[in-house]
């Protein structure tokens, strides 16, 4: 999967550890790849307990869970946002072990496919943790990008995710945006956090299929970011020429050429 | 075949019954009672008897290598549909070439059949043992996590070692190697690759001195302390780390 050549980019964002900005980050990443002209679909893949819906102020009257249990099709629940780009909306509520049956898996599969000439690039706001269905939307994407923050959790969690890819699903590259640090010098807080895990995993994750970690970027703590969550608007809503929604439509830059 | 009744007594495609019983009759089989009363239900029972015989080994009563192949693959099915794991051990008899020089092909025989033996009582009821080759055997073990197959593995390779069979006045004293590979769901694999990997480690047992069962451990996924040490050590001047 990882290797496979493919018109439309699958990219899931995911992190491990909850609560370090992932959903914010992807919505937006995806703002700022539809301000470049791409056709952009997120599809939030926090099954179990999702709230892009709420972060990006629309309230969905269809879900992938109508869809996947033949409720509506695919197509029927996504919603055109005014953000730019499209969203799949998810539902809240249902435990994992409901989710990812056979039927469902493949589904899913066949639905991406069908979605491809639509979309540049498909995003999936993955969930917390390291479940069955953060590993399978993981494992349906081209690229990983992995949020990270400088707290030891965050990084021992981004790590352990990192060693299940790549033992259990033979994944080797990742890519890294590492959020939440310190405004003083933050790039350079990335580039050591990201060279630290580079130690890690050329030391004990094997060298046959050594993993290679690519630095996207670096976001620094900042109080725009929660007063942007509590108005349900994006950096670039609020202030486009703020640092910070600068900084986004940088590291989205990075991932454009990706998608291109 | 199916069509051979009163009413079409003599189709195109007509079973030859006497050369089908003369099969089952070379292969030692029971010969199904033919009394002209009900030619649906005896042509049936032959038909039986002739699939039988297909799918298993004449000398050993195990299947054999061609069932053997579709069992697996089936099995590998099942495991990228339900993600439960299904093990393969491989059984290969150690110095067997010399037990026939020695003793004869008859002896042979009976060593085949001896373990075959064994296969069979030490092996669980979902399990399908194989005759896959000369002196190979393979048992298929569904619905397996390694744990599970290398515990039932464990415990069917005790029973090998040694094996002991009197073979007249003499007794003979056998061992076997034997190989333990499972499916995984996130690597799609046929039947007959899995078996290579099971002989592989197989080989890699008679090389280590025969007698025994190798498998290579799943690698973990736990984070061991000294990767923990080595991840907490970074300092981050101003961040969470650095406090």
């Amino acid at each position: 999967m990882a290797d496979e050549i493919k018109r439309t980019r699958r990219i899931a964002i995911i992190s491990g550890k909850g609560g370090v900005g992932k959903t914010v980050i992807t919505a937006n990443l995806a703002a700022s790849l539809s301000s470049l002209g791409r056709r952009i679909l997120v599809i939030d893949a926090d099954l179990g307990l999702a709230n892009l819906d709420i972060l990006l102020g629309v309230e969905p009257k269809l879900t992938i869970h109508d869809a996947l249990h033949g409720l509506c099709t695919m197509e029927e629940a996504i919603i055109p946002t005014a953000k730019g780009f499209d969203l799949l909306p998810a539902g809240s509520g249902l435990p994992e072990g409901a989710l990812l049956t056979s039927t469902i898996t493949e589904q899913l599969e066949s639905t991406l496919s069908s979605l491809e000439s639509r979309y540049d690039a498909i995003l999936f706001d993955a969930g917390a943790g390291v479940g069955d269905v953060v590993l399978h939307f993981a494992d349906l994407a081209h690229e990983i990008l992995l949020v990270v923050t400088p707290e030891p959790t965050s990084l021992m969690d981004a790590y352990a995710t990192i060693k299940i890819l790549h033992q259990q699903y033979k994944r080797n590259d990742f890519l890294l945006i590492v959020n939440q640090a310190n405004p003083a010098h933050f790039q350079q807080t990335g580039v050591a956090l990201v060279d630290h895990l580079r130690n890690i995993t050329s030391k004990f994750l094997g060298t046959d299929q050594p993993v290679r970690l690519e630095l996207i970027g670096s976001i620094p703590r900042d109080p725009a970011i929660p007063h942007a969550i509590m108005h349900r608007q994006l950096l670039r809503e609020i202030n486009p020429q703020a640092p910070l929604a600068c900084l986004i439509n940088q590291l989205a830059g990075v991932l454009d050429v990706r998608v291109q | 075949m199916r069509e051979m009744n009163k009413q079409s007594p003599e189709p195109k495609n007509s079973l030859d019954l006497t050369m089908a019983l003369r099969v089952l009759q070379n292969a030692g089989r029971q010969i199904p009672q033919l009394t002209g009363n009900d030619a649906d239900i005896e042509v049936q029972s032959i038909i039986d008897a002739l699939c039988d015989l297909s799918i298993h080994d004449g000398l050993t009563g195990l299947v054999n290598a061609t069932f053997f192949h579709a069992v697996l693959a089936r099995e590998i099915e099942r495991n990228l549909r339900t993600g439960r794991a299904c093990g393969l051990m491989v059984i290969d008899i150690d110095h067997f070439k010399s037990i026939n020089d020695t003793y004869g092909h008859n002896t042979g025989d009976v060593v085949l059949q001896s373990v075959a033996a064994r296969m069979k009582n030490s092996m669980r009821r979902m399990d399908t043992a194989a005759r896959i080759g000369g002196e190979e055997f393979a048992i298929i073990l569904p619905e397996c996590d390694p744990a599970d197959a290398i515990h039932a593995a464990s415990r069917i390779h005790s029973m090998f070692n040694p094996l002991v069979i009197p073979i007249g006045q003499t007794i003979l004293q056998l061992t076997a190697s034997a190989g333990l590979v499972w499916t995984n769901s996130n690597m799609p694999i046929n039947s007959i690759a899995l078996v290579s990997m099971a002989d592989q480690e197989m080989y890699r047992a008679k090389r280590s001195g025969r007698a025994r069962l190798c498998y290579t451990q799943p690698e973990s996924t736990v984070i061991s302390q000294t990767e923990r040490s080595a991840l907490m050590a970074l300092k981050l001047e101003g961040n969470a780390h650095g406090r």
